[in-house]
């Protein structure tokens, strides 16, 4: 038995119920029939119908709302159906408890981690089921433990380390490798890339093939059609709460998973609008401060100039310079053909830059405070009368945006938190249109932003260029920033390393000069 | 694509579930003023309502600027020692023989000053609020007891200590500096846009940053605000008291605390109000008078304000996660 396998079969009560339960290899494992959840009179989940079978690996797609969440929280435990069956190796289950879920080896690594950040690697895989040997965890064995799992894996991490020392991606293969460890019978994964560098996503699919060799079931959900076609058997689409349909990755394709998730084609996503471009909005020369080095681009009104680069290439950090939240070093700032500094955040704001930032949650959103403050919070001057602040005016500008964006909330009392991830990105967004900003820079707007929405933002930059400004978007997404850049710069190790025109060089050619290859 | 039937739609809007907190404390409120008026004669009487109206004026005062402060997820232990060193500024201002008026502008802004510190000592020094405000707090009470040498300052300017006996209209004067204080405050807290950049701050410091809010403004204001309550605070005790003694006041930061989260303040910040906390400091203070008047041990006091404490807070966190 692997190591792995090991440490999952650790408990003998475990260990006898996977005897038992046990399914040949292309049996349906887990059976939905009629799985139905409804809040009072809202179904976020309308009756659905779905068999996972044992050793698969079973994608799921859908935009977000159309029930995603909601099926993961059922299967593991989290929440408790309203209606239907649920059944396990042939016999029916509650999975009313997340330990139920646990105990028969369904687990789930999510979007966000949801780990300890001040512990070990190793005590993070060990939370809440340590060894323990009279009483004294034994720490030396538990770190022994993780480390024989992590190389098993093939993660290249050590278990000693600090977790909130290593990288969002790098936390995330720890958070898979610690469910990897507690159940290997169903495994679901949530938008497990959305922060991996490209090698990292290549262990974790190494892993996920590997962990179907075992018989695994792998659940799948990500909005990344490419690798929804690279790995999975079979693909399930929900589109609003339903379940619309299932199908063998070999039968259908890209066009056809899309129009069922929202009756649209590919083409309409990556609409690239074609403006003509006016003058230099803005200039850096030799710019350089934390993370970034001699750094000298231009952008034009009418034009979107793409960052492209790994995680921690410094275009986030380029960014922050530029809008005057760290503080500049070398180099100089053009503002149409005029050299100004930019000493910190108001200053840019005034000369008209926008920043919707990388996190969310760390830098985007007051998520316990109501949509409609959120979106006002960089105008609220303009909407205050002296002192006091224009009720009338604040409410109709948040309405304004809401609509604009088509956010759905039924009103901007309601908390920003309660907003799935891409209506989140809206209100980043929409705190800048009422700003009057003519550059606004776009730090990785569409991570874990389902495919309608992004349809939408890119939609938006259209008609931002449209209206004169100029954007800046930075990706770590190669297929997004490649089809929507006038010009894309590649930057590596904080510097800019490179420069093309729209689609003059190949997606080879860029990922190349991305790594250093 | 339907907009209403999406599946993770959001809930209804929680604006309500502050105008229900608050009139549960004002129903809550009014529920012990009458048990206690059934329970005593003596509630009722124009001098004991006069006498907790004073008593619990003083605290609300503090729980006003307290609640400004935990909004932006801080805290401020130092206005218990606040009010007892400014009642001895005050007090020593006045048989110096300083004007009245220059007496007490001099006393608040010394309040304005010890908030500036405050702001310096989180902002600049990076401080935690816990940590800058019971350095105050201890070494407040330690040049307060330096000044006075340990002795009391009586005051002899009668025109001030009148103040805190007379009634204007049938209601105390103490009581009409806490409409004085709450409806500046309303209009700061609630209608304007300093008010939401507090919100903001304590909510996500770093996003209120990006979206342009001077953060570090907003902290000292906050704490500049709270300190400029205590030293108000202080001028009116040493006018009620007749005496400036730098032993005053003691515990008082608790109290503020205490009236603060019982009416609806987050400790964790972004959470807050202004009705809220003046509830809560009259919830308490008659709960105070009432034990006095039926004579309780005053330890029970402390027990039923510990209890209190508990159970709004609990029951206040249930409506709100309810409601997700």
């Amino acid at each position: 038995m692997s190591s792995l396998q090991e440490l999952s079969h650790r408990h003998e009560d475990e260990a006898r119920l996977a005897e038992s339960e046990t399914v040949p290899r292309g049996a349906p494992i887990l059976e939905l029939r009629g799985l139905q959840k409804k809040y009072g009179l809202v179904e976020a989940l309308k009756p659905a119908t779905i068999t996972f079978l044992a050793g698969e690996i079973h994608a799921i797609v859908g935009e977000n709302g159309a029930g995603k969440s909601t099926l993961i929280k059922l299967l593991t435990g989290v929440i408790r159906r309203t209606a239907g069956e649920v059944l396990w190796c042939g016999r029916p289950v509650q999975l009313s408890t997340p330990n139920e879920a646990i105990s028969r080896g369904i687990n789930a690594v999510h979007q966000e981690v949801v780990l300890c950040p001040h512990l070990s690697v190793a005590a993070n895989m060990f939370l809440g089921d340590e060894m323990n040997r009279n009483g004294l965890m034994r720490k030396g064995a538990m770190e022994r433990a993780a480390q024989a799992a992590l190389d098993d894996l093939g993660f290249q991490l050590p278990a000693a380390a600090v977790l909130g020392s290593l990288t969002i991606g790098q936390q995330q293969l720890v958070a898979t490798a610690r469910a990897a460890m507690r159940g290997i019978r169903f495994l679901i994964f949530d938008e497990p890339t959305a922060y991996l560098t490209r090698q990292e996503s290549a262990q974790l699919f190494r892993l996920i093939r590997r962990l179907r060799e075992e018989g695994v079931t792998i659940v799948y959900i990500s909005h990344r059609m490419e690798e929804v076609f690279e790995l999975a058997d079979r693909v399930s689409v929900l589109r609003d709460g339903t379940h619309v349909g299932t199908r063998l990755i070999g039968e259908t394709n890209e066009n056809e998973l899309i129009a069922l998730m929202i009756n649209r084609s590919i083409e309409q996503i990556y609409h690239k609008e074609k403006v003509a471009a006016g003058d230099v909005i803005v200039e850096t020369r030799g710019l350089s401060g934390p993370g970034f080095t001699d750094v000298s681009l231009s952008v034009r009104s009418g034009e979107i100039v793409g960052l492209y680069g790994l995680i921690g290439a410094g275009r986030s950090e380029f960014a922050l310079g530029l809008y005057g939240r760290q503080p500049v070093t070398a180099g100089e700032i053009f503002w149409d053909g005029r050299k100004v500094d930019i000493a910190n955040e108001r200053a840019a704001m005034e000369l008209g830059i926008a920043l919707a930032p990388e996190s969310r949650r760390d830098q985007g959103l007051c998520l316990n405070l109501p949509i409609g403050l959120n979106i006002n919070l960089p105008v609220f001057r303009r909407l205050s009368s002296g002192p006091v602040i224009r009720r009338r005016d604040e409410a109709e500008n948040a309405d304004r945006q809401i609509r604009n964006l088509a956010i759905k909330t039924p009103s901007r009392a309601v908390l920003a938190s309660a907003m799935s991830g891409g209506n989140q990105q809206k209100i980043v967004i929409g705190k800048w249109l009422s700003h009057g900003a003519r550059l606004f820079i776009f730090d990785e707007p569409t991570v874990g932003v389902d495919v309608g929405t992004k349809a939408e933002i890119y939609r938006l930059f259209g008609e931002l260029l449209k209206q004169g400004a100029g954007i800046i978007l930075i990706s770590s997404y190669l297929p997004e920033v490649y089809e929507l850049s006038d010009r894309l710069h590649v930057f590596r190790g904080g510097r800019l390393v490179a420069s093309h025109d729209y689609r003059a060089a190949s997606h080879e050619d860029v990922l190349t000069q991305a790594i250093g290859a | 694509m339907s907009v209403e039937t999406t599946a993770e739609s959001a809930p209804a809007p929680k604006k309500g579930t502050n105008i229900l907190l608050g009139l549960t404390l004002l129903g809550l409120l009014l529920a012990l003023w009458l048990a206690l008026g059934l329970a005593t004669h003596a509630f009722w009487s124009p001098n004991n309502i006069s006498n907790l109206l004073r008593q619990g004026a003083m605290t609300a005062i503090l729980a006003v600027g307290q609640t400004f402060v935990i909004i932006t997820a801080g805290i401020d232990l130092s206005v218990g020692a606040i009010v007892g060193f400014t009642s001895v500024i005050v007090a020593w201002l006045l048989q110096a023989g300083v004007p009245l008026w220059l007496s007490i502008v001099l006393t608040l802004l010394i309040g304005v000053a010890i908030g500036a510190f405050h702001g310096f000592g989180i902002v600049r020094m990076g401080l935690p609020p816990f940590i800058i405000t019971l350095a105050t707090l201890t070494s407040l009470r330690g040049i307060g007891l330096l000044i006075t040498n340990g002795s009391t300052i009586s005051i002899s300017h009668e025109g001030f200590t009148d103040f805190s006996r007379a009634d204007f209209l049938g209601v105390p004067s103490l009581f009409w500096m806490v409409i004085l204080v709450a409806i500046p405050a309303f209009v700061f807290l609630h209608l304007s846009r300093f008010g939401r950049y507090l919100f903001a701050v304590g909510s996500n410091a770093e996003a209120a940053r990006l979206s342009g809010v001077n953060v570090n403004r907003t902290i000292y204001l906050a704490y500049i605000l709270s300190a400029a309550c205590a030293a108000l605070v202080g001028v009116l005790l040493a006018s009620r008291i007749g005496i400036g003694n730098a032993t005053q006041a003691e515990g008082w930061e608790l109290q503020a605390i205490a009236s603060s989260v019982i009416g609806g303040t987050s400790l964790f910040g972004a959470v807050g109000s202004v009705h809220g906390p003046l509830l809560g400091a009259f919830i308490l203070a008659t709960i105070n008078n009432g034990a006095n008047l039926l004579n309780v041990n005053s330890f029970w006091q402390r027990i039923i304000t510990g209890l209190l404490i508990i159970v709004i807070v609990y029951f206040d966190q249930l409506r709100r996660r309810g409601s997700r």
